[in-house]
């Protein structure tokens, strides 16, 4: 979901729980470039939106970054 | 839609309190890792903030900080106004040294002061 809403995006998710819905998310998109990191959680927040409202996850983690840095 | 009156009193909040933390609980017995996590970092960074428990009246004040700054979960750090994050970004800014040029004070040089002991709060037996 993360990758679709951000194209060229690396993302690597870590389900902490074993019971999938508390996840640690790492995230490197072009996209961040010149955000803040509130504006980058953003982004990656709105992708997943729908999971939090269906309520299959509770709680993500994010961790992001602009490639090369 | 958020309650009109609620809001703004929130905004008044934000505006007044140049460091401001929306958490669960409160800094002397945080109810959610996440709030004391935060506090944690701010207890270290040695600055004044005021805290808001935001647990008496979580839903209404959801849809206050969605309209205001886009964001629901809590805690939520403002600083001058604007919102900074919550416990991820605080911890990633802290260790970077951005939090402490955010708030205008010297990057603590001992690293993050152990966790207040844990109050849980009074046992309940019906």
């Amino acid at each position: 979901m993360i990758e679709a809403a951000l194209p060229g995006a690396e993302v690597e998710v870590i389900d902490e729980t074993g019971a999938g819905d508390h996840l640690r998310a790492t995230v490197t998109a072009p996209q961040f470039e010149g955000l803040s990191r509130i504006d980058q959680h953003r982004l990656v927040k709105g992708a997943v939106v729908d999971r939090f409202e269906d309520g299959q996850i509770h709680a993500l983690s994010i961790r992001t970054s602009v490639p090369g840095r | 839609m958020s309650d009109p009156e609620l809001k703004s009193k929130v905004e008044e909040l934000i505006a007044g309190h140049p460091v401001l933390l929306f958490m669960k609980g409160t800094p002397e017995a945080p109810r959610c890792g996440f709030s004391m996590r935060v506090v944690q970092v701010l207890d270290t960074m040695d600055v004044d903030y005021g805290a808001i428990d935001v647990l008496p009246a979580l839903q209404p004040l959801r849809e206050v900080t969605a309209e205001i700054s886009d964001w629901q979960t809590f805690p939520q750090l403002y600083v001058n106004g604007e919102l900074v994050g919550g416990a991820d970004i605080v911890e990633e800014m802290y260790a970077s040294g951005e939090l402490a040029e955010a708030l205008g004070v010297e990057q603590p040089a001992n690293g993050l002061q152990a966790a207040p002991p844990a109050q849980s709060p009074p046992l309940q037996i019906e």
